[in-house]
């Protein structure tokens, strides 16, 4: 079994995910089986405005373990990497991360401030 | 704005309350919804951006992306545009909305977008409904002091889905640095699309100065993109937003 590990920048406690990723898509939203995915069809919720098509940045994750573990980053996915806040060398769009290996052990942090947060100041 | 239940585990999301002013049916299988904050608020976005909306599909609310395609400067309703898409729940709920409806939406979302013209030629390529978000960029553009030359070529499979054709006319009638072609091409849009890139601003010259916004449907935008950075344009000078 592949083991997520998510923890929450915003001090919410940490969840942890035991899945096979052979039985991959879990949800509906995102690439079958990636981070996205293997969220939302285990009931946590990572925000995906774009309803998770690689359009936005609202599903970044900084990777702590397991970086070489996930699918290989496509230029779209860099390219809207590039406009994330708080970019690392381990970020990763939640939604196109996909974890293949059936042994991994993946840790990945939720950052608090995404570009696109929604915010009163969207009203005036 | 409104409350909505935390989620387990994440961000507390939060969601504004929106009421259907109109909608206006560009053909009978693509409409448009304006719509107004019932907050009395104006909603504040980037030409480009688009709103999640909250749409009830099955037992669960699934949040699905609909770009603006009115200008931010209007104080009036704002506007989606979208088309009915073969199962496509999300389509068919939004088709049911009537006049004094009201949907949850969170947003503006989305960093394909043009606050400021760049100082360079400006090159946009839209197909079909995704002309709505090039609509509002295409007005921030030719509304910015730079007199650089802007071009905009607009494909649909036929006539009838070349949707704001009469007001895109106007535009080009009225902005002297404006260029627009709309293309009709059944079946083979991005074929179409790529060939008219390719031999204007590939073959037809050595200038690699300007930038391009793209957006469309499924892979054809990747290829244009790729021929347009393979052609020595800057990375950063092509965008695109893939649906």
């Amino acid at each position: 079994m592949a083991k997520l590990r998510i923890q929450f920048e915003n001090g919410d406690p940490e969840k942890v995910i035991e899945f096979d990723p052979a039985k991959a898509p879990f949800h509906h939203d995102g690439k079958p089986g990636s981070i996205l995915d293997v969220m939302l069809g285990h009931g946590i919720h990572l925000e995906h405005a774009c309803g998770g098509n690689c359009a936005c940045t609202t599903c970044h994750v900084i990777v702590k373990q397991g970086f070489n573990k996930l699918g290989e980053s496509s230029e779209q996915e860099e390219d809207l990497l590039d406009k994330a806040p708080g970019l690392t060398p381990t970020s990763r769009l939640g939604c196109q991360a996909v974890i293949e290996d059936p042994n991994a052990e993946i840790v990945v942090v939720i950052p608090r401030y995404t570009i696109n947060q929604v915010s009163e100041a969207a009203e005036e | 704005m409104t409350a909505e239940q935390p989620p387990a585990g994440g961000f507390k999301r939060s969601t504004l309350n929106a009421r259907v002013e109109n909608i206006f049916d560009h053909t009978t299988d693509t409409r448009s919804l304006f719509l107004s904050l019932t907050s009395g608020k104006h909603l504040r976005f980037v030409p480009g951006q688009f709103i999640s909306i909250t749409i009830p599909l099955g037992d669960e609310m699934r949040s699905r992306p609909y770009s603006i395609a009115s200008d931010p400067e209007e104080r009036g309703p704002f506007e989606i545009c979208f088309n009915r898409v073969a199962g496509g729940r999300g389509a068919q709920w939004l088709f049911d909305r009537r006049v004094g409806d009201t949907l949850d939406f969170s947003g503006p979302f989305g960093t394909f977008t043009i606050d400021r013209a760049p100082d360079a030629e400006l090159c946009f390529i839209a197909e079909g409904t995704a002309i709505a978000p090039i609509r509002p960029m295409l007005k921030r553009a030719l509304a910015s002091p730079s007199a650089s030359r802007i071009h905009l070529i607009y494909a649909a499979p036929d006539r009838d889905h070349i949707l704001y054709a009469a007001e895109l006319e106007q535009l080009m009638r009225t902005a002297p640095n404006l260029s627009y072609e709309s293309v009709i091409a059944p079946g083979q849009i991005y074929d179409r699309l790529f060939e008219l890139a390719e031999a204007r601003w590939v073959i037809g010259d050595a200038d690699r100065t300007r930038h391009f916004y793209i957006c469309g449907v499924g892979k054809g935008v990747i290829r244009l993109r790729d021929l347009l950075r393979g052609a020595g344009y800057e990375r950063r000078a092509v965008h695109y937003e893939q649906w």
